[in-house]
């Protein structure tokens, strides 16, 4: 294959801080990789590590959730609760041989439209060199 | 050791009462080594509990596996207690149901034995021919003594209990109402020695063990079944709208099942091993849940069932949590 990999990632983004700072980066006409697919949710706190698991199966390289910065979520925790998920969710994919790489949490607020773009600029990097995923992908669609 | 006569005097005492539906306990099984869970709910139905090294199960799962049918009309809701026999690992379980609000500290009975160590099913088995008639079994000092058709076995306890209770911090139970038999002093320390081995491999060294062990899964959900942290009314695994893990078996599915059940027990799990008793396929569950252990009592100090009153791990936060890999 010449053909550059081109890594699928999935964003959860909080509908108040990351969502908005995403919007930003687009009305601000920042540059950034193509490769992330936005889902938006009301908050943080409701990304279950479900979903992140079910989007690897499913055929996405990289998660990225996408939070406000501590202390100033909408839902005044949610962001709290999502990091300690995270760190425990992260531990235990890097346990059974998944890179940790593959999932990457960050504090994004409203304002922050730049950094949105270099942190996907990152992730998707950083993703493209950890290679497609192929641990539990599903094989059979239908 | 458990003076089993105090034991049954005891039960009986608490059968009696009004207030109480019953008490939950061991009883010889009808093989060799078996022991089985037994329910007293006369006082000379309790003649027959016992407590031995061989009494493997945890009894919490039993508080959360009773049925509730609806109600009648006029009928008003049985609100008597149940009693339980716990060992160490079991009380740290029912505290972990208590700090959940499963259920209230006051529906239960807790009658506390001083754990000396349980006997691995699966060593037992390598040891010695499966037996007809009951086995007697004692623990003496740092010695199991098994008493098989009049021959004596002096089997020093290291070489035949669980892995986990080698290592086991809490003997004795961490909440009880009244406790049988005098407390045991707990010197073992976890160390997690296999964990960390096993952490020091790479990512494909790591994903290949996995994938050998997940691919052997036949999905029987005996491992949430008897897990006594397992009692939703609605398990994802059940779940057909959203589907969020489908019910064929392959590797991808059993992986995604894997990750959720651990995940959904970190910060909870007791290690009481139960799921890995169970498990028919012999699946080393346990070293899923002890990393978990590990980590959450590295990164939050955090350990399960130890405090009614606290909140659970992953409902309550601290401001300065770790977050190094947070972009």
């Amino acid at each position: 294959m010449n053909e550059k990999f081109e890594p699928n990632i999935v964003g959860f983004l909080c509908n108040w801080c990351s969502y908005a700072g995403a919007d930003l980066a687009g009305t601000s006409r920042i540059k950034y990789p193509p490769n992330i697919k936005v889902i938006r949710v009301m908050c943080s706190g409701r990304v279950n590590p479900l979903f992140v698991v079910n989007a690897l199966q499913q055929g996405a390289d990289g998660v990225l959730i996408g939070s406000c910065h501590p202390g100033e979520c909408h839902y005044e925790q949610g962001n709290y609760l999502a990091r300690r998920r995270f760190a425990v969710l992260k531990k235990i994919l890097e346990y059974m041989g998944i890179d940790p790489g593959r999932v990457r949490m960050t504090w994004v607020s409203a304002a922050e439209g730049k950094k949105f773009a270099d942190v996907v600029k990152k992730v998707t990097e950083d993703v493209r060199e950890i290679g497609p995923m192929q641990h539990f992908k599903r094989r059979n669609k239908w | 050791m458990v003076n089993e006569k105090q034991l049954r005097e005891e039960v009986k005492k608490i059968v009696s009462r009004d207030d109480v539906k019953y008490v939950i306990g061991y009883e010889k099984g009808t093989y060799g080594f078996q022991v089985s869970p037994s329910f007293a709910f006369t006082p000379e139905e309790a003649d027959k509990f016992i407590f031995s090294p061989l009494c493997v199960n945890n009894l919490a799962v039993y508080l959360m596996l009773e049925e509730k049918p609806p109600l009648h009309k006029n009928e008003k809701e049985d609100t008597r207690k149940i009693g339980l026999i716990v060992k160490g690992c079991d009380s740290r379980a029912v505290v972990q149901i208590i700090q959940e609000k499963g259920m209230k500290r006051e529906d239960v009975i807790l009658i506390g034995v001083a754990c000396p160590g349980i006997i691995d099913p699966k060593k037992i088995k390598a040891r010695f021919p499966p037996q007809m008639k009951n086995v007697d079994v004692r623990e003496e000092d740092e010695k199991i003594v098994l008493t098989i058709n009049g021959t004596t076995h002096n089997i020093p306890k290291d070489e035949i209990i669980f892995e986990k209770c080698k290592h086991c911090e809490k003997p004795n139970p961490v909440l009880y109402d009244l406790l049988i038999g005098e407390e045991v002093k707990g010197t073992k320390k976890e160390d997690y020695k296999d964990i960390k081995a096993f952490e020091k491999k790479s990512l494909k060294e790591k994903w290949e063990y996995w994938e050998k062990q997940f691919e052997r899964c036949i999905r029987c959900y005996a491992c949430r079944d008897i897990c006594p942290m397992c009692y939703c009314k609605n398990c994802t695994a059940d779940q057909l709208s959203p589907q969020w893990i489908r019910r064929s078996v392959n590797l991808s599915e059993n992986t995604a099942w894997n990750i959720m059940r651990a995940y959904h027990l970190a910060g909870r799990c007791t290690g009481c091993g139960e799921c890995e008793r169970a498990c028919p396929m012999g699946i080393p569950l346990t070293k899923l849940n002890k990393k978990i252990e590990k980590d959450v009592k590295e990164m939050f100090d955090y350990m399960p069932g130890m405090d009614a009153e606290k909140k659970p791990l992953l409902a309550m936060f601290k401001p300065e949590d770790p977050e190094e890999f947070i972009l």
